[in-house]
């Protein structure tokens, strides 16, 4: 320890700064600990990237190449005849659009629900507020696993399984939606609503016409989180759905790969296809995802 | 002036116009939470509610009445060895994943807010196992766990260990799946991190390095304590997921080989849809719920004591 350090002058923690700064602390340490951070950091996104890269080009081999031993990275062929190949033997256009739709209609209602019931929480005082808010963050502790027998048993009551109905029915609202709605709505001014309501407009009015265009960014990212986790809904879809008319992308590609197991090549092309929305989706909206998790800590 | 007489010169003195502005605004906040509480409600409490009546009968969804048994389900149930057997999977499992994956997420969260570039670019590779459908990243990993035509093996080799059937070896089996585990849920602990770690004062590091704080020393007594409140966050959230794991053991493994990856909820659903004896797996399912609320209580009571956020 120099001098300087001990020294709690400001005069002297100046002078340790700009020494600092004129860079005569040894270049060589600072350069080795960047190169050591860097080769952490890519050495670790290698690994987390790598499965994508393999099953990316091992979509463009051909069923062949993908029995070689010792298997190949790059595709020696590369061929396009994967995609087209997986249609024709499975409905997979059928699945496709099973996943759209349990997956938009579910994010718009979830989305409208959610940021409704934030801007209730978030901008009004009524009695039970905080009972009610409170309990929703709490049964956030109950494991969904824990609640999937009984709704089983009430789904099939219903008359519901084997349905769309019965495939959305279970994801039209969400605590942590509720939540991170609430959070946004709070950093609106009440000043806003009340000059709003000064003017004459009632309440719904001034939760579509200023609340809703005020929060594009927040809805964004609700609908984005919601739509990721529906599309690769699992458990419920393959409690609710026997039929392979409703198999929805995550459910038919685990039954396709025990189906075809020998057709690598095609289960691969088939598993690009199912996660590609979502990942291309992501690239292009990281920003909202981020702050989303910013902001409350959690995954929509 | 009062507040009544502003809001009927507002709607022109007309008294049924002002009642119907009180009663829309005394009824706005219910309506407006209305759909989402009740959506939300519908599927988390009434089902547990129906699960705890549930476990207490010989519940058959073909029969039309359901006989009470009492306890029987939860004697039948503790004396079952494989129940025992899937929270032993359970509790590996989770401890395999939690304890590692935080300190990885960590680490990389630290790495990547030392002012590197291409952050952005790394935040995304490592978050894109986060966003891919589980069922379909199990699809991936059967393949890449492929004895012969997988890459994995290759790899290994390659190290110069011994190549193994992953999934197929009961002696590897919850190791190849706590490894996807670790994969597939870095991403999101790390963005966690990163944030808590960029909400932190630029001040508070330069104060330290004027008093004459190391890197270490800062991060020792700033870094660490102020990332406790979401230390203890992600360590909750991440021992409450591990305990429900299911969609990826049941596609790698599908609880096998020889029981050795048969987790609670597994076991549960195999209970539940393979058995149909809805009666026993209710009563398991409020055993899990039961286990997990008192782990989250034991962690906010041990843990939770010292956070603060200033």
């Amino acid at each position: 320890m120099s001098a300087h350090a001990n020294s709690s002058t400001l005069d002297s923690a100046l002078r340790k700064q700009n020494k600092q700064g004129a860079g005569q602390s040894p270049k060589w340490g600072r350069i080795a600990c960047r190169v050591v951070i860097y080769a952490i950091v890519i050495l670790g996104a290698v690994m987390m990237a790598l499965p994508f890269v393999w099953l990316i080009l091992s979509s463009f081999k051909t069923l062949e190449e993908t029995m070689f031993f010792p298997p190949t990275f790059f595709p020696k062929n590369p061929t396009f005849a994967n995609f087209r190949e997986v249609f024709e033997r499975i409905p997979f256009a059928r699945y496709y659009m099973n996943s759209i739709i349990t997956s938009v209609i579910p994010t718009i209602i979830t989305v409208t629900t959610c940021s409704m019931a934030g801007f209730g929480f978030a901008k009004y005082k009524f009695t039970g507020r905080n009972t009610l808010f409170w309990i929703i963050l709490a049964t956030m502790m109950v494991p969904f696993p824990a609640t999937i027998v009984p709704l089983y048993v009430m789904v099939a009551r219903a008359n519901l399984i084997n349905t769309y109905a019965g495939l959305i029915i279970i994801g039209l609202s969400s605590a942590s939606g509720i939540f991170m709605m609430r959070q946004f709505m709070m950093t609106i001014p009440d000043e806003l609503l009340d000059a709003a309501r000064i003017d004459g407009a009632g309440e719904f009015r001034i939760f579509n016409e200023i609340v809703i265009p005020l929060l594009k960014p927040a809805l964004a990212t609700q609908s984005l989180f919601t739509f990721t986790r529906h599309w690769g809904a699992y458990v419920w879809p393959l409690i609710c759905v026997n039929s392979d008319r409703l198999r929805t992308l995550p459910l038919a590609i685990p039954y396709f790969s025990g189906q075809y197991f020998n057709f690598q090549n095609l289960i691969n092309a088939a598993s690009l296809m199912a996660i590609a929305p979502v990942l291309i989706l992501f690239i292009f909206t990281q920003r909202y995802f981020v702050e989303g998790i910013t902001i409350t800590g959690m995954k929509g | 002036m009062s507040a009544k007489t502003t809001t009927m010169r507002r709607c022109g003195g007309n008294e049924r116009k002002y009642r119907w502005y009180r009663f829309q605004k005394a009824s706005a906040p219910y309506i407006f939470i209305l759909p989402g509480v009740v959506f939300y409600l519908m599927v988390t409490i009434v089902p547990m509610i129906t699960g705890f009546w549930m476990s207490f009968h010989n519940w058959s969804i073909i029969r039309p009445t359901q006989p009470w048994v009492g306890l029987d389900n939860y004697r039948k149930l503790f004396a079952d060895p494989l129940f025992w057997t899937s929270m032993k999977n359970t509790l590996v499992y989770s401890i395999g994943v939690v304890p590692l994956q935080m300190i990885l997420a960590l680490l990389i969260a630290l790495l990547l807010n030392t002012g590197i570039k291409g952050r952005k670019f790394f935040r995304l590779l490592y978050y894109l196992p986060v966003i891919t459908p589980m069922s379909i990243a199990a699809v991936i990993w059967t393949w890449i766990y492929h004895p012969n035509l997988g890459i994995f093996n290759q790899i290994v080799r390659f190290i110069g260990l011994r190549p193994q059937d992953w999934l197929g070896n009961p002696d590897w089996a919850m190791f190849s799946v706590i490894l996807v585990a670790i994969w597939a849920g870095i991403g999101y602990r790390m963005v966690v991190y990163l944030a808590a770690l960029q909400g932190i004062p630029r001040t508070y590091y330069e104060a330290a390095e004027i008093d004459g704080a190391g890197r270490w020393d800062a991060f020792k007594y700033i870094t660490l304590p102020l990332l406790k409140p979401t230390t203890l966050y992600i360590l909750v959230t991440s021992v409450i997921s591990s305990f429900q794991v299911f969609g990826l053991v049941n596609v790698l493994t599908g609880g096998g080989p020889l029981n050795s990856t048969q987790v609670a909820v597994s076991y549960i659903f195999k209970r539940a849809f393979g058995d149909l004896q809805f009666g026993l797996a209710a009563a398991m399912s409020f055993v899990l719920f039961a286990i997990i609320l008192a782990i989250t209580l034991i962690q906010w009571k041990f843990l939770g004591k010292e956070v603060t956020y200033e």
